[in-house]
């Protein structure tokens, strides 16, 4: 991002750019309008009416109720815990996945042995099936001779049931969901990592720049864009969040590791297609939200 | 870049979206929107002779994967016929056989696990069963009753499951007890003794709400006399005094420290009642292998009916799979006469022989093996007397409330008269869906 | 987090410009190996233990607590799985599906987000801002609408049906987009001057560069589609048309009970390419750009 794109008046190749652009979009716009425009248009009108899955004979005989399930959402006391849930599964797991995710990226940079070896490892959680995590997980938080709690009795404390608790349970899900995921956004910083000109640091180097200062004003300014991706997909991910509450605790106890995706996902497999759908469209409000602040706050200087 | 432009196109775009999909919105509901409901549904009667062309059907798991062998018997009376199996996995059976109701390209057969038909037969996406294929009298009438969705019976009951009473004998002796409880008096004492006098860690094991704990807890409410619904399905009641008190009961297993209170993971009730940190506990068939694959001999546990409030034995939930043929089919006739065949009672106990799925035929159980398998007689006789949920399309989701309101009232959270006023206000709120 | 990453990166100021790995290596603390090899240990345990326990009879699997090795060691399950299934018909299915599925995704979004990243053209911002918001529709919204959209695209137990849909996602042209933005412009300017046509830049100068963007978008592709579950199971109305993470659902998940070390088996089998096509393209992401020559 040395120089911004010369401005418009002045580019003589601003029609042979609009004609190779719309060329290279083509295809990926075809599929798009074809898969995906209906379908996301179909289930935005489905959240203004009452349909359910009985009704998918006859979608067109339902009624439309307006925003009557986008109502009953803001009014739903679930509703509004487990949206209360998701923004603390955000709050817990982007800051943290991010941070580990780039310090590994850092590290894994700096070496140059067992490079490989270790990148798979790190990437090992990300495919390892969800069943043996959470086997293993399980394990480390049970009350009785769970591996945290034998830890703790060293020191004499004598630790509670992680899962069983309505105060611990979503933290302890929302670690388990960061050690989770935190691989796949390692590789892409590692990959983000190399578009930055090794010159650009040796320069520094000999300029005298320190460790420190050259994250701070070459690696992290540079990394930028890719650290505005894996902002933005990670607060998507957990934003979404469902397959770890759902594989650790069921959502419990008492609802407190619900999250708006796991109501949603219920709601979809009660069969309440208009009010799951709205559900969606509120998630994808919220994801908008975040989105656009995460843009202003990693948006390019120029 | 300009993101904020960006985003602010987006939102653009979207307005632009929700126009258009208003547009695409339709027309209104009718009075009834799909094929159930509250009228009861004309069924067509099949034609006579034998079947014939191509079935297919789809099957979950194992009884997929063995079905089509053993359907090449069929073919000996319908020889112009061929039964094609799709074995589907369960795992997302559920959503398969939905989307395929909801674009018309369902097989001829399915088999339907019981708590799904309400929704799906009210879809319209199931035939009615034709009159004259099967005598509702010969099935358990728990079974029977999942298929009723409004006043029309939609497939027919293929294999069934209830819950009993498992507990450890040599515990048991060792608490002064040779014979199972029968009552709710007695279940309680069971438990309390097995706790300390029978070396049991905990009594019984009981699910403090969640994930399908309606199974274990409405059996209780069931018994001391508790509907779901009217008869007609067409209104929840779960307030009644029945509840409650079936409830209180349930949630005193809990109070006194006599069951666990928090969720146990996979293989934690097996491996914990072979080594006798649970002496007892209710549960369905599928339960004697794994309890013996965790290490425990057939000698040191039985299986006993549920206790009653008064007398044995109390009202258990059944389970299991119907066949159903698909609106949709093309070949229904034939189709109808396959699940007819399957209904046979000797066929029945083929496929219990074949698999060890409990026959939902009550003759099936009166000859051959079954009759012989003492403990799987014990099943047999809470057939009798099991309770399958009501076949409407809300039902999953009235599950669901059930759930986390047992829960609230085990784990004290709220008291048991208000979650029950809670559940009915909730299930009123969703409705039947009839 | 700041406070691990601080002197991993502030260690290498002291020490003189690498030259080669070896001295490169030489700079490598020796904590770092460590914190390094921790966290390592960490994250494989859990992998190391489904491994392991796919030896074991189920009622071992689901042993409370865990057990480490297995008393009985078994192959059981493995034998189901490759004799109760069709493997090679599975295998060749989710193969192909996983690969359409990547290449289409690296390359049309290679394309789209270059254009986005660095063309200027009418309606550029309407596109990104479909691709983003498509991003954040979650996807269980839209799967009943399109399932019946690819039933009446007469595309129901096709092998397309089940990878069309799915070939240019969201995902990849955004990745594409943010990477290439990170590209110097004085390539595309300098190879304007030189006279080069447009489509022509992205082919001989973009794309050769984009070896890291893509290996990474390709591998967190084809992990996707390589398990995705769900979709293929509805569309595929027969079971020649199953693809592995289906069929391997097929006889471990009961109505009621749940067949763990089948369970595992599956899934060791199925995350073996996984790892093949990581270690294929993990090379690729460590190309950095300076190597490649720009200057």
């Amino acid at each position: 991002m040395a120089t911004a794109t010369p401005s418009r008046s002045v580019d003589p190749t601003r029609g042979r750019q609009a004609v190779a652009a719309w060329v290279l979009a083509l295809p990926f716009m075809a599929l798009f309008l074809v898969f995906t425009a209906g379908p996301v248009l179909a289930s935005f009108g489905m959240s203004f009416t009452d349909i359910r899955s009985a009704d998918m004979r006859t979608p067109f005989a339902v009624s439309f109720v307006g925003v009557d399930n986008y109502l009953d959402l803001i009014g739903n006391p679930l509703f509004r815990k487990v949206a209360f849930n998701t923004v603390l599964y955000v709050v817990l797991g982007v800051p943290l996945t991010m941070g580990i995710a780039l310090a590994i990226a850092v590290g894994l940079n700096r070496i140059t042995r067992l490079r490989g070896f270790f990148r798979v490892g790190y990437y090992l959680p990300v495919i390892t099936s969800i069943v043996a995590v959470s086997v293993v997980w399980k394990f480390l938080y049970r009350e009785d001779g769970g591996l945290f709690n034998t830890v703790l009795s060293w020191v004499s404390i004598a630790g509670p049931g992680w899962l069983d608790s309505t105060a611990l349970a979503l933290p302890s899900v929302a670690l388990m969901s960061v050690w989770r995921n935190f691989g796949a956004l390692m590789v892409i910083f590692l990959a983000g990592l190399q578009t930055i000109p090794k010159e650009m640091n040796e320069a520094a180097e000999v300029d005298g720049a320190g460790g420190w200062k050259r994250f701070r004003h070459i690696t992290l300014p540079m990394l930028r864009p890719t650290l505005l991706f894996g902002a933005v997909i990670t607060g998507i991910g957990y934003l979404q969040f469902f397959e770890e509450a759902y594989v650790m605790t069921h959502g419990g106890p008492l609802d407190a590791t619900r999250s708006v995706s796991y109501f949603t996902y219920d709601q979809f497999s009660f069969g309440n297609y208009g009010l799951a759908s709205a559900a969606s469209y509120l998630l994808f409000l919220a994801v908008v939200l975040l989105t656009a602040a995460q843009f202003r706050l990693l948006r390019s200087k120029d | 870049m300009r993101p904020r432009k960006s985003l602010s196109t987006a939102a653009r775009t979207a307005a632009v979206l929700v126009a258009a999909s208003l547009v695409l919105v339709g027309c209104g509901r009718s009075d009834d929107g799909g094929g159930g409901g509250d009228k009861a549904e004309d069924s067509k009667a099949i034609a006579e002779g034998p079947a014939e062309g191509s079935i297919e059907v789809w099957a979950m798991g194992t009884e997929g994967e063995k079905l089509g062998e053993f359907a090449k018997a069929f073919n000996e009376d319908n020889p112009d016929a061929e039964v094609k199996v799709t074995a589907v996995p369960w795992d997302g059976a559920h959503d398969k056989i939905a989307n395929a109701i909801a674009a018309g390209e369902t097989p001829d057969v399915s088999l339907i696990g019981t708590t799904w038909m309400g929704e799906f037969a009210e879809s319209g996406g199931l035939d009615p069963t034709p009159e004259g294929i099967v005598e509702e009298g010969d099935f358990f009438p728990g079974a029977w009753g999942s298929t009723v969705v409004g006043d029309t019976a939609y497939g027919v009951p293929w294999y069934v499951e209830t819950r009993v009473l498992y507990y450890r004998t040599d515990l048991a002796e060792k608490a002064g007890w040779s014979e199972p409880p029968k009552t709710w008096d007695e279940l309680t004492k069971f438990a309390a003794d097995l706790q300390a006098k029978g070396g049991a860690e905990y009594g019984i094991s009981l699910q403090p709400g969640q994930a399908g704990s309606w199974q274990s807890a409405l059996p209780f409410a069931w018994s001391n006399g508790a509907t779901i619904t009217n008869d007609d399905g067409t209104e929840y009641t779960l307030d009644s005094p029945e509840m409650v008190e079936g409830l209180e009961y349930y949630k005193t297993f809990f109070a006194d420290g006599l069951s666990q209170d928090r969720l146990l993971d996979p293989g934690e009730l097996e491996n914990g009642f072979a080594k006798g940190t649970y002496g007892s506990f209710i549960s369905g068939p599928w339960f004697t292998g794994l309890v013996e694959d965790a290490g425990l001999k057939p000698e040191q546990y039985a299986v006993a009916p549920i206790p009653g409030k008064d007398e044995a034995p109390g009202t258990s939930f059944v389970g299991g799979g119907n066949l159903a043929v698909f609106a949709d089919s093309d070949n229904r006739d034939s189709a109808w006469k396959f699940v007819q065949w399957m209904s046979q009672p000797d066929v029945q106990q083929d496929w219990y022989t074949t698999l060890g799925d409990l026959p939902a035929v009550q003759e099936a159980w009166e000859t051959g093996k079954l009759a012989d398998d003492e403990r799987l007689q014990v099943f047999g006789a809470q057939l009798d007397s099991a309770n399958a949920p009501p076949a409407v399309p809300t039902w999953e989701q009235v599950a669901s409330v059930i759930d986390s309101e047992v829960e609230k009232a085990v784990k004290d959270a709220s008291p048991v008269d208000d979650a029950v006023a809670n559940m009915q206000s909730q299930a009123s709120s969703i409705g039947t869906g009839l | 987090m700041t406070t691990t990453m601080t002197p991993a990166a502030g260690v290498a100021a002291d020490a003189p410009v690498p030259a080669d790995r070896g001295r490169d290596d030489r700079r490598t603390p020796w904590w770092l190996w460590l914190v390094l090899g921790l966290g390592l240990a960490l994250m494989l345990v859990p992998f190391a233990w489904m491994a392991i326990s796919s030896f074991k009879p189920d009622s071992e699997v689901v042993a409370v607590p865990p057990t480490w090795w297995p008393e009985t060691v078994t192959t059981e399950n493995y034998e189901l799985l490759f004799t109760r299934l069709d493997f090679p018909t599975y295998f060749l299915n989710s193969t192909l599906v996983a690969l359409a599925v990547t290449v289409g995704n690296v390359v049309f979004g290679a394309m789209l987000g270059y254009a986005l990243a660095k063309l200027d053209f009418p309606g550029k911002r309407v596109i990104f801002a479909l691709v983003l918001m498509t991003l954040m529709v979650p996807g269980v919204v839209t799967f009943v609408p399109l399932f019946v959209l690819t039933s009446n695209l007469e595309l129901t137990n096709t092998l397309p049906g089940i990878f069309l849909p799915f070939m240019a996602g969201p995902f990849g042209v955004f990745l594409m987009r943010q990477f290439i933005m990170g590209l110097p412009d004085e390539l595309i300017q300098a190879a304007r001057i030189d006279g080069a046509g447009e489509l022509r830049i992205f082919a001989s100068v973009i794309m050769p560069l984009c070896g890291p963007a893509m290996a990474t978008l390709g591998i967190l592709t084809f992990l996707t589609s390589w398990n995705n579950f769900l979709w293929p199971l509805v569309v595929a109305q027969t079971e020649d048309k199953y693809t592995l993470p289906v069929a391997l659902a097929l006889y471990a998940t009961g109505q009621n009970a749940t067949k763990y070390g089948l369970l595992l088996a599956g899934a060791v089998v199925v995350v073996i390419p996984v790892i093949a096509i990581f270690l294929a393209l993990q090379r690729y992401i460590m190309q950095g750009i300076a190597m490649t020559g720009i200057k």
